[in-house]
């Protein structure tokens, strides 16, 4: 009885209140949107990265069958060729400027390429010794990539080093950038939600005292009265929430995993489904601010 | 310290209740003490600002009294936690001037909003809504809007709220005051058979023609002090008891009758 009475109050509210509520709506909408694109680009940044990226910053790279490099004239790398490579990495002389060092087979070298281009159709097209083997070194400090680059690429079965960092690091900073500028819109939507809700609100517990007046005096306990008023904002949060997980999931599905994974073959993109990940979060930071701006205001507006 | 079984003959009990609501002002109360019984009908007069409002708020814990103890039902209403006080509520109706009806919901559902905002079942308000209808003499108006009924009738929807959760005090805040004085003594009629029924009426108001009428207990209040408390009084001590109520019956004696009819 009283659940169904407080759903009755709420849907009174909401129609009451409806351009308040449409706008409620929409504002959550934008700003969950952009707090979204903010983590899908987080998320973008991580896949890219791949499983090296935060643990190495030097790669050096061995002959493979398909190798057309200078130093890989010889075909592809031999176990004498890596067993120098390794001893090298061993010496003193480069032992100084390196933490350590990991071995990275085809074998592993594939799995962790179709880790990264799981949602790419491009993993599909490459086989494991197309790809190839690699030493991922770490290094006591990166500036000194010159001199580890200089060491290796000259030896037997090297076909580059290169220093993937350097590559990355400039989108990833343009990505970084981006998803600084959609907090900040984000932000200051957010903002405007909060507002706008504290206003639907009090307009809506003014347009009721008279019912709130008399709830009090029969003895209504405080979650009857406030409840209504609560969840009407809640409810209004979270349809824009809602709303905001649906156009990212078509920003990804459509756009991401559609005309720019055709685009961008050789970059790894995060799937459609790793993106219903964000909904849940947006669904609760939508109904958590929501919820917590109505308590507040009420608290201020109506007597209970 | 009173003895607990004056506790449980007094319904509402004030002890040195002193009410300030400014610095520096007059209090509202001053220094009150006074005990209604369980099923008592008391009359609070006074002129506007002599407290009447003041102490009814403060029996429903709308106020805090600044000094002294408000107990009510043999509870100290300054130790009911504020979670509590709906509860304290349920134990009393409250009656207004001005009706407070809700003007989009017909005479049924105005009384039954009451019960259902406490979670009481539907079954429940079926029955027991036509029932406090009948008490209030509004038999077969339950679907009638608000501004379809007289400043009497709607008072009656009023009062039939008031008491539909069947509550132990029924405080009355100048009930009559829009009413004129046929309408009116309706109305006292109404409070009269809900007191009768067992219930503690406390009623705050100007109309000297219904407490001379009534002759219940009067509660004088004057600039926040008790300055009379007596059994079965008038509205003044000073005016001719005769006269006053003479010349009520003089003017409407036909219509009175009919009024007073609904009490029996």
């Amino acid at each position: 009885m009283r659940f169904l009475f407080i759903l009755g109050e709420i849907g009174s509210g909401l129609r009451r209140n409806l351009s308040m509520v449409i706008s409620v709506v929409l504002v959550t909408f934008i700003s969950l949107t952009f707090v979204g694109a903010a983590g899908m680009l987080q998320m973008q940044i991580n896949q890219m990265k791949g499983y090296w990226y935060d643990k190495v910053q030097v790669a050096v790279f061995l002959c493979n069958d398909g190798s057309t490099a200078a130093g890989c004239a010889s075909g592809p790398v031999t176990k004498e060729q890596q067993a120098n490579i390794r001893a090298l990495l061993d010496s003193p002389a480069v032992k100084q400027y390196i933490n350590d060092y990991q071995f990275e087979s085809q074998a592993e070298a594939y799995t962790h390429f179709k880790e990264q281009f799981s949602n790419s159709p491009i993993v599909d097209s490459v086989s494991q010794d197309q790809l190839p083997a690699s030493f991922r070194i770490n290094m006591k400090d990166p500036q000194k990539y010159q001199i580890i680059s200089e060491t290796f690429s000259s030896q037997p079965g090297v076909e580059t080093v290169s220093d993937q960092r350097q590559v990355l690091e400039r989108i990833f900073s343009w990505m970084n950038g981006a998803s600084v500028a959609a907090v900040g819109v984000a932000a200051v939507m957010i903002f405007c939600a909060v507002l706008l809700i504290t206003t639907t609100i009090r307009l809506s517990a003014f347009s009721r005292r008279r019912e709130t007046g008399i709830m009090r005096l029969v003895g209504a306990s405080k979650m009857v009265i406030q409840l209504p008023f609560i969840l009407e904002g809640v409810i209004a949060a979270v349809v824009g929430a809602l709303l905001a997980s649906v156009t990212l999931w078509l920003m990804a599905h459509f756009w991401l995993n559609g005309d720019l994974s055709k685009q961008f073959l050789n970059t790894p993109f995060i799937s459609s489904t790793q993106v219903l990940v964000i909904a849940p979060v947006l669904i609760a930071l939508g109904g958590g601010l929501a919820g917590i701006s109505s308590l507040l205001t009420l608290r201020r507006y109506l007597k209970v | 310290m009173s003895c607990p079984a004056g506790f449980l003959r007094a319904m509402i009990r004030f002890e040195n209740v002193t009410k300030v609501y400014e610095q520096n002002a007059r209090p509202a109360l001053d220094s009150v003490s006074l005990e209604i019984n369980r099923g008592e009908f008391t009359f609070l007069v006074g002129a506007s600002g002599s407290g009447k409002s003041t102490f009814l708020r403060l029996i429903l814990k709308e106020d805090k009294a600044s000094s002294g103890s408000v107990y009510v039902a043999g509870q100290n209403v300054a130790n009911i936690s504020s979670w509590r006080v709906p509860k304290l509520r349920r134990g009393i109706g409250v009656v207004f001037q001005d009706f407070r009806l809700l003007p989009q919901k017909n005479v049924f559902a105005n009384v039954a909003f009451a019960m259902q905002v406490i979670g009481k079942s539907r079954s429940i308000i079926r029955e027991t809504v036509p029932e406090v209808l009948k008490t209030v003499g509004l038999e077969g108006k339950e679907r009638r809007m608000p501004h379809e009924l007289s400043g009497g009738e709607q008072q009656r929807v009023a009062i039939a709220r008031a008491v539909v959760n069947r509550p132990g005090i029924l405080l009355a805040d100048e009930p009559t005051g829009n009413l004129d004085p046929i309408t009116s003594m309706g109305i006292m009629g109404v409070l009269d058979k809900i007191n009768q029924n067992g219930t503690t009426v406390v009623m705050a108001t100007h109309d000297d023609d219904i407490v001379n009428e009534m002759r219940r207990r009067v509660v004088e209040l004057k600039n926040g002090k008790v300055i009379r408390d007596e059994a079965k009084a008038l509205y003044t001590s000073m005016i001719p008891v005769v006269g006053e109520s003479r010349r009520l019956k003089d003017a409407s004696g036909e219509e009175l009758n009919r009024a007073q009819g609904v009490q029996l």
